[in-house]
């Protein structure tokens, strides 16, 4: 491998001066003249017909400029999955009927924040109450109140299914007629919100020649065109998203969201720009949040350890619409195929709906869910058999190659590395048998240590399926990079500069990014599929490789040198051992410009997560491939719990993560460290508390998200399976969600560990440690 | 429901300059700043003081902005992000934080760093106590506060002091 000069090297982020200084413009900070206040109401209901809507009121009042209902739509549905087996089951203004508290009925712009909030309180709505379910195994009953019907090709007497996933391989009957040991066990997760700090939030402006243009708090601008295109009944090239500053997002921006549709449907009847942001109780008691997933797993092994077979039943609590119910459901199938070795499956998803928010993505989609029942399950197992954690974890860990049951390959695993490393780094096996060993003694306090893994996917084909960059050359020699990928906060803008910077032997300070514009910028797969680094990476590293192709093509004939001769560094080419035989990129741009009738060395750039598949994988059936780049991580939780008052202490995370090749370890290190506090919360702290349908804790007050108070002792350990090399194509994986995962069932085993009590449901409340421990009733 | 009310005059002192504005009586610090300032460095991301995105510093204290009336500020020092960075030189806080890799999404960050300035400015040597102390009411998604805490400690290892 050659001496790397920009990647894999701690680059300051790019945006960190205009962060830092105050200078950069989020969504929220953007104004322009004339702009109008908008604002949403929204259902009191969690279940009702809506009669009749009067806004009469509300037109009349000064400095209302525009209010609109479900009358002033087309009444196209839209939904984050639309394929003719799922079609879209959801307004972005409700009509006729409301199925959760909170969903969006109408709409105002206003002057001011006073007057459109007075407009809301003017518009008289008129419902009519329906039974509502909130609980998803009442929702399956046949005497449950209907919300959709259930899914045509679902054949099974359930009520209320919005989607199934049916998947296998193997016999899982002939698996478990081999097995030594059995068991079935039951484990349930809870609703938690995102956490973004920027709340939600869209500036539309519709100029009167029928442009949209619409910035909007997201995570990638394509999908938002998309729809937002087709619900408003406008041609695509006449929708333009763009982008500021992002406040966070953590999978809660991806799908369409009723503000953006109103904020622009208001600013086309008002013709005046018009900004709707979402307040912190928005969001926190109408807007979508992750996804409560209740998981069955029965299992056999042999008793070596080795697992045979697992029956796998998943169900979702969808909320009012699909959202990406049907998603999750197909992604937790992916969670069990990974990351250890099972000859045979019997998997079944279901998403049901129930009258409360709609669902969606949230950091780690569905992996914290499953893996907290998987690794929490194979350390009940280990248990009984007698064998150590790390054992059987090693036992059955997929091996570097592997063919996965759905033809994908797992090509340089290093979950066994990752799996020592974090043992070895922590004395997990002394430390496991001590702290069983520890019999009743009057201190309260009790160490515990659990161990989990867990792998992700880098990129998959979902639209818009691919990225493109483009690098061009300045007069100067500098590079302007021409991405459609956004920076979340996670730092694209930087790692895709080092990628570019690397190339081309341009410093990193030296490139300018245009970033996630659908007009001037080419497509890219958005900052939600966990393929920013891999896909849109590779992009980036390809415009860069045709830049540099000229380049050294140029250099080439004006030094009358060969072109493997030539070495391109920071901004000049010169002949190996000549160092004086040599040009500066600005003179190959003006030579560029006259030898090559014009060219001013630009070079474009394409990749795909999966170069020769047509779509993205069934959903129901899980036929068709994943991905084909996955990253795998072991992670190690210490624990202190005190058996008085049931509180449990993260004393210490350990992840060994396999991303392949970090691009910028610093910004590796913020991602993980980001993920281990987020998975803390996930633990202890955080919970959205709903009753019948309404939110109970809308607030930080109430909703906990881990403070300075909380911070977790997080160290990481690089596992690098793969390389950079100038020129090639590389497989570098995900980093930014699959962390969340492992380090909650670790979390949970630790707890076994300190005082062998076993939680089947997060989050691992006093209350639940004290149960285990028969303090309380 | 807020009603509008007649406006009244104020002068505020902001990052060293003076404003004469006429502001209503329901207004905040915040709206005044981002508004009509616009120096939208200063966040909103609760406005119910609830996550401290909106600190600024008032006669070097971290105050609110979001629960702060902006009529109550007359003859006050009000010091916001941007005015921590003179002439374009960033505070060595400003600087280690980003070598240190505290900043991500940056939307906490003009609070944080405006706290932690007010802090080395008030106690030279904190403990690590008075340090989560004076972050305490700071929520930030992104980081798990570790590279906030590192950056802090290396400042202080730095034996930098934050006089002006």
């Amino acid at each position: 491998m050659s001496e790397l000069d920009y990647v894999g090297k701690r680059i300051l982020r790019k945006d960190g001066p205009d962060k830092i200084t105050g200078r950069a413009k989020y969504t929220m900070d953007m104004r322009l003249p004339g702009m109008l206040v908008g604002r949403i109401l929204r259902s009191p209901c969690p279940h009702a017909r809506i009669l009749n809507i009067d806004t009469s009121r509300a037109e009349k009042l000064p400095g209302v400029k525009a209010v609109i209902t479900a009358n002033d739509t087309l009444g196209i549905k839209h939904a984050f999955v639309e394929t003719p087996r799922y079609p879209p089951d959801q307004y972005a203004l409700a009509a006729n009927r409301v199925r959760y508290v909170g969903e969006e009925v109408a709409a105002v712009a206003a002057i001011d924040p006073y007057v459109a909030e007075e407009a809301l309180h003017l518009i008289q709505v008129d419902y009519e109450e329906m039974p509502a379910v909130f609980d998803p195994i009442e929702a399956m009953r046949q005497d449950a109140p209907e919300i959709h019907p259930t899914h045509p090709k679902v054949k099974e007497p359930f009520k209320n299914i919005g989607g199934k996933t049916y998947s296998g391989w193997g016999d899982v009957e002939t698996g478990f007629a081999q097995s030594d040991y059995m068991r079935e066990d039951r484990f349930e997760s809870h609703l938690r919100t995102h956490g973004y700090l920027e709340t939600q939030v869209a500036l539309a402006s519709f100029e009167p020649a029928g442009k949209l243009n619409i910035w909007t708090s997201s995570q990638g601008p394509f999908i938002k065109r998309e729809k937002l295109a087709r619900t408003l009944g406008l041609p695509l090239s006449a929708v333009r998203v763009q982008m500021a500053y992002v406040g966070g997002a953590f999978g809660g921006k991806v799908d369409l969201y009723a503000h953006e549709f109103c904020a622009a449907l208001l600013s086309m009847k008002a013709g005046l720009p018009v900004k709707i942001a979402a307040t912190r109780e928005e969001v926190f008691a109408a807007y979508r949040h992750g996804q409560p997933l209740i998981v069955e797993i029965k299992t056999g092994v042999k008793k070596d350890g080795t697992l045979l077979a697992q029956q796998i039943r998943v169900i979702n609590n969808c909320g009012a619409y699909r959202g990406t119910g049907v998603v999750v459901i197909f992604l937790a199938w992916g969670f069990v195929m990974l990351p250890y070795r099972l000859p045979n499956l019997k998997y079944e998803g279901y998403a049901v709906y129930t009258n409360n928010p709609p669902r969606t993505a949230q950091r780690g989609h569905g992996a914290p869910q499953l893996r907290f029942a998987l690794d929490s399950q194979l350390d009940m197992i280990a248990e009984e058999l007698g064998m150590d954690p790390v054992e059987i974890r090693l036992k059955n860990a997929r091996q570097p190659g592997e063919q996965l049951p759905n033809g994908d390959n797992v090509h340089n695993c290093g979950l066994v590395e990752c799996i020592e490393r974090a043992a070895e780094h922590t004395g997990f096996r002394e430390k496991h048998l001590q702290n069983r060993s520890v019999g009743t003694t009057l201190d309260p306090l009790r160490r515990g240590i659990g161990i989990a893994v867990s792998s992700y996917h880098s990129g998959s084909l979902i639209y818009p399926n691919s990225s493109s960059a483009v690098v061009k050359m300045n007069d100067d020699g500098t590079l302007t990079l021409m991405t459609g990928a956004m920076d979340i906060g996670q730092g694209a803008e930087t790692i895709l500069s080092q990628i570019v910077a690397e190339e081309v032997q341009v410093p990193v300070d030296k490139i300018e990014v245009i970033a996630a514009d659908t007009e001037t910028t080419p497509v890219d797969i958005g900052s939600w599929i966990s393929g920013n680094t891999y896909v849109t990476g590779n992009a980036a590293r390809e415009a860069a490789s045709v830049v540099r192709k000229k380049l050294l093509d140029l250099a080439a004939e004006e030094l009358e040198a060969s072109p493997e001769d030539l070495v391109l560094d920071n901004m000049r080419v010169y002949v190996a051992g000549s160092p004086g035989r040599a040009l500066k990129y600005r003179d190959l741009f003006t030579a560029s410009i006259r030898k090559r009738r014009g060219d001013p060395i630009i070079g474009e750039g394409h990749w795909r997560t999966m170069q020769d598949v047509p779509f993205h994988p069934s959903l129901a059936t899980t036929k068709g491939r994943w991905s084909e780049n996955y990253a795998f991580d072991a992670q190690v939780a210490e624990v202190e719990v005190n058996t008085e008052t049931g509180m449990v202490r993260l004393v210490r995370a350990v992840t060994a993560h396999d991303c392949g090749f970090p691009i910028n370890p610093l910004l590796v290190e913020g991602q993980i460290d980001g993920q281990i506090s987020m998975a803390l919360g996930h633990a202890f702290l955080e919970e959205v508390i709903m009753k019948d349908g309404r939110t109970l804790n809308p607030s930080w007050l109430d909703y906990h998200m881990p403070c300075i108070h909380n911070m977790a002792v997080s160290e990481s350990i690089d596992v690098i399976t793969e390389t950079y090399d100038v020129g090639r194509s590389y497989r570098t994986k995900e980093v930014g969600e699959g962390l969340v995962s492992a380090i909650l069932a670790a979390i949970a085993n630790a707890i076994f560990n300190a005082i062998g009590v076993r939680l089947y449901s997060t989050p691992f409340t006093p209350e639940k440690i004290l149960r285990g421990l028969g303090r309380i009733k | 429901m807020k009603k509008k009310q007649g406006r009244q005059l104020i002068e505020l002192a902001v990052n060293g300059e003076a404003y004469e504005l006429a502001e209503e009586p329901q207004v905040t610090l915040l709206e005044v700043l981002r508004n009509d300032l616009e120096l939208t460095g200063t966040k909103e991301s609760c406005g119910t003081g609830e996550c401290g995105a909106c600190t600024v510093l008032i006669d070097g204290e971290p105050v609110l902005s979001c629960l702060t009336l902006a009529l109550d500020c007359r003859d006050l020092d009000i010091l916001t992000i941007e005015g921590l960075a003179k002439g374009g030189d960033l505070t060595h806080v400003q600087e280690i934080f980003l070598e240190r890799g505290a900043v991500q999404c940056g939307f906490c960050t003009p609070g944080v760093v405006l706290a932690t300035t007010a802090l080395l400015k008030a106690t030279s040597r904190p403990t690590d106590y008075e340090i989560k102390k004076a972050l305490e009411g700071h929520l930030c998604r992104c980081t798990g506060y570790n590279k906030i805490v590192e950056a802090i400690d290396k400042v202080l290892t730095d034996g930098y002091l934050v006089n002006e």
